[in-house]
């Protein structure tokens, strides 16, 4: 790994869905790529996130990506190899109060704009959709274009493909520093090891504040503390994806009866720390407005509730594409809704560094990079 | 310095209420301490001394019921706040402990936490160990003592450690038939352990009269064999046992099947780490202790600020050596927080010191025969289930290990062994030493992340209904 | 193990004969009559009962019984009053509609 020629064409540093979907297109392309991560692959977000593919919550500039995306996760089999358990549901998100009925109507305006197929329906429509709805909801709305992934299954199902692709796969291998030098980036590990690129990707969600540091770029990202709570597995009580249109409830069933409650209701951790612990009074609350929304989740007992990190950027849209002021270095990440958009925006970033006009626009790093200062 | 509580919170909760943890509790507690003490049984004992229903009579005085008995009494003429019945399912530091009680979600505050949540039992599988009617050896020990019921007319009892002769006389006692005991060790290892069992001459004497009783009982003793599979007939169990090697693993040599109704299978105890591994807390690896641990210093403090760990939870000892250790924490945690004068605190803690080194000579050469040997995890069916709840099999296990599997949490994701209601706290030892002979990381491959709650939670008792208009949200995710 | 047909009370006998149980009570288990003991865990009564298998599994649909004895393994699962809880830390109570803990 230390010789003077570098061993490999691209290094990706982080091994979430981003940085695992970029290096495997980029391996495909004939690019001899190391993917890096200081832990095992798909892990962290992606591995712990609640696999939900709605049109509902997501941001909407960034719907286009999320519906290609969701059709990337339903062909999984063909283009992965693995089926990572994604499986078409409708998407249904409620109103309670009259607040929540404006939002609704907004969020459904603002998406439907951008091309998701979503529409207001009356709660006598909802209700034969997903039978075991409230009925006291006064409003919903409906998306054909919904359903959910088996996020822990992602890891196993990138890592035989990366293998199979002939990416050299480095888990478990934490990374201290990046030197860039002419033509090349050094790669330092914690153990003394290095690896040496030519071109560089960082993909570390949360991570990527230190990363750029690393670079010399200071871009703040905020790390989210999600919560997520799973219960044991159940009589088949719902169908679809539902969502509250406040956007702090997600709610499906898998098909193996367990329902994964969620809705960014924060926990306590950091990067540095990870998740720390969940905050009682906010569990007790994601509970409630699942219990609320689907009545018969009374039933149910609770097995387990951890905390996910999720990162942001400072004007909360996607950072992908090229760093400026470096030689082929390039970053990905800190995108809402993340994992569902993670095997298009990996393609498109792959795309244009394989030399090809990516086909929907990337989201230029540029924007939130001061001029680099000059030292003299 | 002595801080004053701020009014209602404990200065110490003992989460556990088995020898370590009521001693612990009674300790702080005659130094002037306000401590509250909590188990999710209905009454104090733990394991070991586990306690029979209130409206049970008649039962024999054994001398492990004195113990739990006198136990009980001193506790409840103590000033411990005690709440039985009462489930922890999450602690947060600080600390802040959530239980669950018949009436619904109870929690506290408190400056200084003991964990005494003392052992859990690990079973090596077999085909069949998941058929009804096969039980646990230290889950037979409980349903012998605290429900005086027999597993079954005709029992098989096997694995290793002194669990298997307790039982076996327990259940004779009870009235029932022992078909045989099975054990991994051999003669000589028992034997061995000579010098420990010195220490305690009366447990030593006692183990004798229980073979000698087994004999003239007529029931068979095997040495150095192990279960190879359970097989339903009917309304029985057909159980093939089978020669072992010295490291565990199936040798060559005549099998022998036995038909019974029941079988008390059990391969050790293991310490329970749910609340350290939840807090961070740093953990050690000591095979002949039981495996993982909280790592703990001479006053049996974690790495966690204000958090102990103690009794077999801190590593098996076995419950004489819990009780001694108890007291050395409740007394530690009273002079650091003031009630006790440095001076008393020495005096007293060195005598206790002395006791307890003898008592953990005993419990660690028991606990060394219940240690888990390198061929019980080679030998592993590849049909058997090793996620109960799951039916992950070990075929199943070494498959996800051959693509690439390198630790106990990876192989959770990649298989869902551990996902399950248990949690993976009954495949979670096994689990981790199968991906060690994979990763080349023996004796294991980490622990299982721990994360809330610690059983699972009935959303009915976590929560009442309440008018949507009265929940306090966050604000609304942005458009 | 059979699970189609409980013994009749006694018939067993993995009571131990010399201890005396609290005041008898009867629930039921899958609508069918189940004498025990006030104090007994329903886990046991049941055992007593003939009745060892209490659920299946999810997965392979295998019949599971108490497995551990302490609340821990979850392989005792029956839904009390609506309840899923551990039938091995559970009091009998008179009258208590207990069934079995398989899933749907």
């Amino acid at each position: 790994m230390s010789s003077s020629a570098p061993s490999f064409d691209v290094a990706v540093i982080g091994a979430g869905a981003m940085g695992a979907t970029a290096a495997l297109h980029l391996a495909r392309g004939g690019q001899r790529v190391a993917l890096i991560d200081r832990g095992e692959i798909c892990r962290q977000a992606s591995g712990v996130n609640a696999g939900t593919l709605t049109l509902h919550m997501t941001r909407a500039a960034l719907i286009p990506y999320a519906i290609r995306g969701r059709e990337l996760w339903m062909d999984a089999v063909n283009w992965l190899g693995m089926d990572v358990g994604a499986r078409a549901a409708p998407g249904l998100s409620l109103a309670f109060t009259e607040a929540e009925r404006e939002m609704l109507e907004k969020r459904a305006a603002a998406r439907t704009a951008m091309g998701a197929p979503i529409r207001l329906i009356t709660p006598t429509e909802a209700l034969a959709i997903e039978p075991g709805l409230n009925p006291s909801m006064i409003a919903a709305a409906f998306c054909e274009l919904d359903g959910h992934v088996t996020a822990y299954l992602t890891g196993r199902a990138y890592r035989k493909a990366l293998v199979a692709a002939g990416a050299g796969v480095f888990e478990n291998t934490p990374v201290t520093g990046i030197a860039p030098e002419a033509g090349r980036y050094v790669i330092r590990h914690q153990d003394g090891g290095r690896t040496v690129a030519r071109r560089l990707v960082l993909a570390g969600g949360v991570w990527l504040e230190t990363m750029l540091g690393w670079l010399g770029i200071a871009v703040p990202i905020k790390c989210l503390v999600n919560q997520l709570i799973v219960t044991e597995r159940m009589a088949p009580v719902m169908r679809s994806v539902v969502s509250i249109a406040n956007g702090l409830l997600s709610l499906k069933q898998f098909e193996n009866g367990t329902v994964l409650i969620g809705g960014g209701w924060q926990g306590l951790g950091d990067p540095v720390r990870g998740g720390v612990e969940a905050i009682p009074a906010n569990l007790m609350g994601n509970v409630q407005l699942a219990r609320h929304a689907l009545p018969a989740l009374g039933e149910s007992r609770i097995v387990r509730i951890w905390l996910g990190l999720e990162s942001e950027s400072p004007d909360a849209m996607p950072i992908i594409g090229q760093l400026p002021g470096l030689d082929e270095a390039y970053v990905i990440g800190c995108v809402h809704s993340g994992y569902t958009s993670a095997p298009y925006m990996g393609q498109l970033l792959a795309e244009r560094m394989l030399g090809n006009e990516p086909e929907m626009p990337l989201f230029d790093p540029a924007r939130l990079i001061g001029k680099l200062e000059d030292t003299h | 310095m002595t801080v004053s509580p701020e009014s209602g919170a404990p200065d110490v909760l003992v989460i556990g209420a088995g020898p370590a943890g009521v001693e612990a509790a009674l300790a702080a507690s005659a130094a002037g301490l306000r401590v509250v003490l909590v188990d999710e049984a209905a009454a104090a004992g733990g394991q070991v001394y586990r306690a029979a229903p209130r409206s049970f009579t008649g039962m024999t005085a054994t001398p492990e019921s004195r113990l739990g008995d006198d136990l009980r009494r001193r506790l409840a003429e103590s000033a411990v706040e005690t709440h039985f019945g009462h489930l922890v399912w999450s602690v947060s530091l600080g600390f802040r402990v959530d239980a669950l009680a018949e009436g619904g979600p109870v929690s506290w505050s408190a400056r200084r936490l003991v964990v005494a949540s003392g052992a859990q039992e690990r079973v090596v599988p077999f085909p069949g160990w998941t058929l009804p009617g096969v039980i646990g050896l230290a889950g037979a020990t409980i349903l012998l003592k605290s429900q005086h019921m027999l597993p079954g007319r005709r029992t098989l009892v096997a694995g290793q450690g002194p669990l298997l002769l307790a039982v076996a006389i327990g259940i004779l006692k009870a009235g029932g038939e022992v078909a045989g005991v099975v054990d991994l060790a051999s003669r000589g290892e028992w034997l061995a352990t000579g010098a420990a069992l010195l220490s305690r001459p009366d447990l030593a004497a006692r183990g004798a009269g229980w073979v000698a009783q087994l004999h003239r009982r007529g029931v068979p003793l095997l040495y150095r064999q192990a279960i190879r599979r359970a097989t339903a007939r009917g309304d029985d169990i057909e159980v093939t046992v089978g020669p072992v090697e010295r490291t565990g693993g199936p040798a060559r040599g005549r099998e022998r099947n036995f038909t019974v109704d029941a079988v008390a299978a059990g391969n050790g105890l293991t310490a329970s780490t749910d609340v350290t591994r939840l807090l961070r807390a740093e953990h050690v690896f000591n095979e002949a202790r039981g495996g993982w641990m909280p790592q703990v210093d001479a006053e049996f403090r974690t790495s966690v600020d204000g958090l102990f760990a103690v009794g077999d939870g801190a590593g098996i000892a076995g419950a004489a050596a819990a009780a001694l250790h108890g007291r050395l924490v409740g007394l530690a945690i009273a002079r650091e927080l003031g009630a006790l004068a440095p001076a008393d605190h020495a005096t007293q803690s060195a005598s206790l010191r002395r006791s307890a080194r003898r008592a953990g000579q005993f419990g660690a050469a028991m606990a060394g025969l219940m240690a888990l040997r390198p061929g019980q995890v080679a030998g592993i069916a590849p049909e058997a289930v090793v996620c109960r709840c799951e039916d992950v099999t070990r075929r199943e296990i070494d498959a996800a290990c051959a693509e690439g599997v390198r630790s106990a949490n990876q192989l959770k994701a990649w298989t869902r062994c551990g996902m399950g209601p248990c949690q993976g706290r009954i495949c979670g030892d096994i689990a981790s030493a199968l991906v060690a002979r994979h990763a080349g990381t023996e004796p294991r491959a980490g622990m299982f992340t721990g994360r809330t709650p610690f059983r699972p939670l009935p959303v009915a008792q976590l929560i009442k209904p309440v008018d949507y208009a009265e929940l306090e949200l966050p604000p609304p995710a942005p458009l | 193990m059979n699970e189609s047909q409980p013994a009749a009370p006694g018939r067993c006998g993995l009571r131990e004969a010399a201890v005396r149980r609290g005041a008898p009570v009867r629930f039921t288990f899958e609508n069918r009559v189940v004498e025990a003991y006030e104090g007994e865990s329903l886990a046991a009564a049941l055992l007593a009962a003939g009745w060892s298998a209490l659920r299946d599994s999810p997965n392979g649909q295998q019949a599971r019984g108490a497995f551990c004895w302490m609340g821990l393994c979850q392989e005792c699962i029956v839904v009390v009053d609506g309840i899923r809880q551990p039938a091995c830390r559970t009091a009998c109570r008179a009258g208590l509609v207990v069934r079995k803990g398989t899933i749907g």
